[in-house]
């Protein structure tokens, strides 16, 4: 009998271990979910397509700024765009950024998602940018990235990017 | 009946087992110790040319450091996108470009592997702590167009096999 009262405390401590294992992993990946599903946001946004109208262009432009938060840090030595920046101020820059261009493609990859503490995920990754210019020229540039995203009000934006330099002149 | 056994061969236990060990070997070294490069550019022609195929061997500098004038594999972006660059100072020297030609720590360096006319020229700058200068063999072009520079030691991932 006293065996069995044993067992059953056993199996239910592995039961509630296993459940516990699975929901924390499930917590992460739900959540490393909702950081990357802003990265692919900012890619659908930041894109261009061939004979967008303007309606379009002008909703994206908006999109693309509610999804960095109220300053944001911006590091891009490489096209001399450093500093703090308000949600406007990077779309009216995404606007200017995407004018030269008859069509413009942003993607993401190599995710690697980390939680540092609650609230805060740093993400490093390689965004490729490709493209031609109204003028016919191609452009195709890789680079590594290193974001910082804090979740404020249920929403994961962007506080902190950096276009990291790998080769310093 | 061999040519026969060769192309269609009897799905044994022992086949799936050969099969498997060949799959896993191929995926460790050409996934890890010895992964396929395409070259894309013009930066370090002449010695390789825009289009060409290579392997990046990854254990080259497993017990010894990159040194002057080896060609190395820059990790860039991710694990797949990498810089093919020629190693030209290493950490604690200074380096420059008078009228096309290098200087290190002063003294004229003999590069025989650029062919293509050059006329750079680059102040003086020290290569800090573990890292090394890496600069392309072709500098037929403004400066400014070139991507080059001091480089992490830890972001040299290997060498290309030829």
């Amino acid at each position: 009998m006293v065996r069995i009262k044993y067992l059953i405390i056993a199996v239910l401590v592995v039961v509630f271990g296993v459940w516990g294992i699975w929901a924390a992993i499930h917590f992460v990946q739900s959540e490393e979910k909702k950081v990357k599903k802003q990265f692919h946001l900012l890619s659908e946004w930041a894109s261009k397509e061939t004979g967008e109208n303007t309606f379009a262009m002008a909703q994206k432009i908006k999109n693309v700024g509610t999804l960095f938060a109220g300053h944001c840090e911006l590091k891009a030595d490489l096209i001399s765009f450093s500093g703090r920046y308000t949600p406007e101020e990077i779309s009216s820059y995404a606007a200017r950024a995407r004018f030269p261009f008859s069509n413009l493609s942003l993607k993401f990859y190599d995710f690697n998602v980390a939680f540092p503490e609650e609230g805060v995920a740093k993400v490093s990754l390689t965004a490729k940018l490709t493209g031609r210019s109204t003028t016919g020229e191609d452009m195709d540039e890789t680079h590594e990235l290193e974001c910082v995203l804090k979740k404020m009000e249920k929403k994961w934006l962007f506080s902190e990017l950096e276009v990291v330099e790998v080769l310093k002149k | 009946m061999r040519f026969r056994q060769f192309f269609f061969p009897s799905l044994t236990i022992r086949f799936l087992i050969r099969a498997s060990l060949v799959a896993l070997f191929a995926y460790l070294f050409f996934g890890h110790l010895c992964t396929p490069l395409l070259i894309k550019g013009h930066s370090m022609e002449p010695t390789y040319r825009d289009g060409s195929v290579n392997f990046c061997w990854k254990l080259r500098y497993l017990f010894s450091e990159a040194k002057r004038y080896d060609v190395v594999a820059v990790r860039f972006a991710g694990n797949k996108v990498m810089l093919l660059k020629r190693v030209v100072a290493v950490a604690g020297e200074g380096i420059e470009f008078r009228n096309g030609e290098l200087f290190v720590d002063g003294k004229k360096i003999d590069e025989p592997y650029v062919r293509y006319p050059c006329n750079w020229n680059l102040p003086l700058r020290k290569v800090e702590k573990d890292c090394v200068y890496v600069v392309g063999d072709n500098r037929n072009m403004p400066i400014e167009n070139h991507h080059f520079g001091q480089a992490p030691m830890k972001r040299i991932i290997g060498g290309p096999l030829w």
